[in-house]
């Protein structure tokens, strides 16, 4: 509800004339033809998005499911302890969770002083630095790990921790730097004057109220910057395999080798962390702080 | 709070000039608080694009040393001069061109079908809105929550051999053919991982196109299709650039989805510069393929510098 609250502006005439209390008939009709209409393909769109997902969940608690039945004849639960009690998930788990933290705080400390800076204030180059930045998302990603390889080669880094929190943070440089700066850019120059003129000093005018107000868009790229972190597996293959295997790298392996039940059960437990986290920033990033921080200004 | 409660004052012209305070080099303190991610870029994405460059073209040695030593071939340049011995044997293998030309229609494909779908449901939602509207944006966005590997795990799984659309087939007596391992497969993996960014993106974008001039339109007796046609496509140009240009880029250096949901061969180049780099031990030949895909991009890459500039001096001008 109030997540779309972007698509539909308080007091934006939603219905348009389209629908709600026009009485003119044909439009009516047309209404609900078209609403009709929008039902099925939001069926179809539902079937697209989800059906994947759902049969994949289905999976994780067959026992023996045989072509072309569309659920399993017998159920088990059997899988899911098995995946947890095979050696490799727990060690997976603590590297992910060790190399998304580290990148993340990297990528905290390295940008988040650049976001204020580039939102708030003027200065010569801004504007170079703020599309600069685009380099690490105008580049395909695959070409620009090999690349990136060449030279971990050479610094040592190729197979090392140092290497994957690298390029971990490397990849959340754009959203931590362009979403928080759009927040801070936000921040109504009023609101700190009035704080100013009360008296305030400039941090209390910092944490009081330019923080505060930026928060939810920092909230948002923080858990996107993680999120990124923790579900990267190309990079973090190609410049970490085989020494460090995190969980979405070890489902390469198990999405061509393992029983198609473990590797859903794996999947799930997986995508575990990327719901609740996404959830809590939903409304958020429902609300535009996300394209927001897209549209360079 | 959300961006549309308070309206994006990303006031150029009202933001305090505060930085004047100390004087001539006020602004510095600034862009030192600025420049260390641009620092990081620059050590991290110029210097090995640089150097990759310049490994294509035949210089082995220098920072390229190591990565060379570990090659089973190089095509080192003779003298001063560059060679393009590296590309003439990338260009010269089938495959490679094969990987190229999936590559190229993976990519159109899948940033039209998701820029047409975005557009449906962003429009749709603003236009009729309700609960119907909300649950379809909604459904688009789905596919964020959830990390790629496991969503093209799930796309593996479902259109593959014992899949959904496979076995309903069967149960109704239809043949429906396999898209796991195919082509098409992965493309629906692409729109199904890009679609979220897309319709949050028009979405934003046609939240800003104000009703009272959709509404104009219609009073003065534009149709439905007119307004949207002459009033919203028009303002909604540049989260639509942008969202093909990062789907365009982001589709084609994709390694997850065509990994898992692709053929063995011809792949896109995502998964040849892997195996290349890593199976094959041929970092040069990776890194040929890797300078190709950087000049497909950076076309693309000129046309979201545009759609920016653009829109910068639309809003100089409002």
């Amino acid at each position: 509800m109030a997540s779309m609250d972007l698509m539909a502006p308080p007091g934006a005439n939603t219905g348009l004339a389209l629908a709600e209390p026009v009485p003119v008939r044909p439009s009516r009709v047309k209404a609900r033809i078209g609403r009709v209409i929008a039902g099925i393909l939001g069926v179809l769109l539902l079937i697209f998005i989800l059906g994947p997902l759902v049969w994949m969940g289905i999976a994780a608690f067959a026992k023996q499911w045989k072509y072309p039945s569309m659920l399993p004849q017998s159920w088990t639960l059997s899988f899911w302890s098995q995946v947890f009690s095979s050696q490799g998930l727990l060690p997976a788990l603590g590297l992910s969770v060790r190399f998304a933290v580290l990148a993340t705080l990297a990528s905290c400390v390295i940008c988040l002083p650049a976001a204020y800076a580039m939102g708030r204030m003027r200065f010569p180059g801004r504007k170079v630095i703020l599309i600069g930045l685009f380099a690490t998302n105008a580049f395909p990603k695959m070409g620009l790990f090999v690349s990136i390889a060449t030279l971990f080669y050479w610094m040592n880094l190729m197979n090392t921790q140092l290497g994957v929190v690298i390029v971990q943070a490397l990849g959340t440089v754009v959203t931590m730097t362009w979403i928080p700066a759009a927040a801070f850019a936000s921040v109504p120059p009023s609101l700190i004057e009035a704080a100013r003129d009360a008296g305030a000093g400039r941090l209390r005018v910092f944490f009081s109220i330019t923080f505060r107000l930026a928060l939810p868009g920092i909230m948002v790229a923080v858990v996107l910057a993680f999120l990124a972190c923790f579900d990267e597996a190309q990079g973090t293959y190609l410049i970490g395999a085989p020494n460090y295997i995190t969980l979405p790298t070890k489902m390469y392996a198990l999405a061509v080798n393992a029983p198609i039940q473990s590797a859903a059960v794996f999947a799930i437990v997986l995508c575990i962390p990327s719901i609740i986290l996404m959830l809590l920033v939903r409304k958020s990033v429902m609300g535009g702080q996300l394209a927001e921080g897209f549209q360079l200004k | 709070m959300t961006a549309t409660s308070a309206p994006p004052v990303t006031s150029t012209t009202q933001r305090p000039a505060r930085n004047a305070r100390a004087g001539r080099w006020g602004w510095l303190p600034s862009l030192g608080m600025a420049s260390p991610p641009a620092v990081l870029v620059l050590i991290f994405v110029g210097v090995p694009i640089v150097i990759g460059v310049l490994y294509t073209l035949g210089y082995t040695g220098g920072l390229n040393s190591v990565a060379s030593t570990l090659a089973v071939q190089t095509y080192p340049a003779v003298g001063a001069g560059p060679t393009l011995a590296a590309y003439s044997v990338v260009f010269a293998d089938a495959t490679f061109r094969a990987n190229l030309i999936v590559t190229v229609w993976v990519t159109v494909v899948t940033v039209l079908v998701v820029t047409v779908i975005a557009w449906a449901v962003a429009l749709y939602t603003r236009l009729a809105g309700g609960w119907l509207g909300r649950f379809i944006s909604g459904v688009a966005i789905i596919p964020l929550f959830i990390p790629i590997v496991i969503g093209a795990y799930a796309i593996r799984q479902f259109y593959g051999s014992t899949g959904f659309p496979v076995s309903l087939g069967r149960l109704m007596g239809i043949d429906v053919p396999v898209w796991t391992l195919h082509t098409q497969g992965i493309v629906v993996g692409q729109i199904w991982a890009s679609l979220p960014f897309a319709v949050l993106l028009i979405s934003s974008g046609l939240a800003a196109v104000p009703d009272s001039l959709i509404d104009a339109a219609r009073d003065t007796g534009a149709s439905l299709a007119r307004a949207v046609w002459s009033v919203m496509l028009p303002m909604a140009t540049v989260p639509t650039v942008i969202v093909a240009t990062f789907t365009g880029v982001g589709v084609m250096g994709s390694f997850t989805v065509p990994y898992l949901i692709g053929p063995a061969s011809p792949n896109m180049l995502g998964v040849a510069l892997q195996q290349t780099y890593a199976s094959f031990a041929r970092p040069q030949n990776a890194q040929v393929m890797a300078v190709v895909m950087f000049a497909m991009a950076g076309l693309i890459g000129a046309a979201y510098v545009w759609a920016n500039a653009r829109q910068a001096k639309q809003s100089a001008v409002i």
